[in-house]
């Protein structure tokens, strides 16, 4: 796995705004988690499209919510895996 | 090891904000690195001639422009949500440095959070 400068983990839904704030504060080696409502911007790729770096959703949130991610976009991860991510990024931001 | 203590919510609204100073001040008491940053609404925490006393609360104007004195090493507020709130420099109190938030302002702190 690409080491990651700063991981943004995300639980505010789209319409929220910090969800807006994180993406503009996102740099080109960082990446995003989106957790809780945040995986709701799974729905809307294009929401999206501005973000340069990984994007990982943790799927225990998207299968609450009976969301299919197409994985070219999105990288579906376990707790095991979300874990593993914040061990991997020098900075962890929780927005 | 230094903080950067995030609020967005508007003052007296709610006690979202009021705790994060709070927390803030308790960070500096205790000497370490803290820097507050205003965005969104919170901007408005920020502007001059607050009195709150008719909605029987305290202002945090003094506390905000004595923040160096308890040791917050900085008031950092977002220049586009302080044109948008019509916050010029004159109606800012003293001490604020106006900045553009992005990942290079975010990646200068060890902790980054968030009031609420």
């Amino acid at each position: 796995m690409a080491s990651i400068h700063t991981l943004h983990i995300l639980n505010k839904s789209p319409d929220h705004p910090r969800f807006q704030r994180c993406l503009t504060a996102l740099g080109p080696e960082d990446a995003l988690m989106l957790i809780e409502n945040g995986v709701l911007a799974t729905t809307t790729a294009g929401r999206l499209a501005t973000v340069s770096g990984q994007i990982y959703a943790l799927s225990p949130d998207l299968e609450a919510r009976g969301l299919q991610v197409d994985d070219s976009t999105f990288v579906p991860v376990d707790y095991e895996g979300m874990v593993r991510l914040t061990t991997e990024a020098g900075q962890v931001i929780s927005w | 090891m230094s903080t950067l203590v995030v609020i967005d919510s508007a003052p007296y609204g709610d006690w979202t904000g009021r705790e994060a100073l709070d927390m803030a001040f308790s960070l500096a008491a205790f000497d370490q690195p803290v820097t507050l940053l205003f965005l969104g609404a919170g901007v408005n925490w920020l502007r001059k001639g607050q009195a709150p006393e008719g909605i029987s609360q305290k202002s945090v104007e003094k506390n905000l422009s004595a923040a160096p004195i308890f040791g917050v090493e900085g008031l950092l507020a977002d220049g586009r949500d302080c044109e948008a709130y019509g916050l010029a420099e004159a109606d800012l109190i003293a001490g604020v440095t106006r900045v553009d938030v992005g990942s290079d302002l975010l990646h200068q702190y060890t902790h980054t959070v968030f009031a609420g």
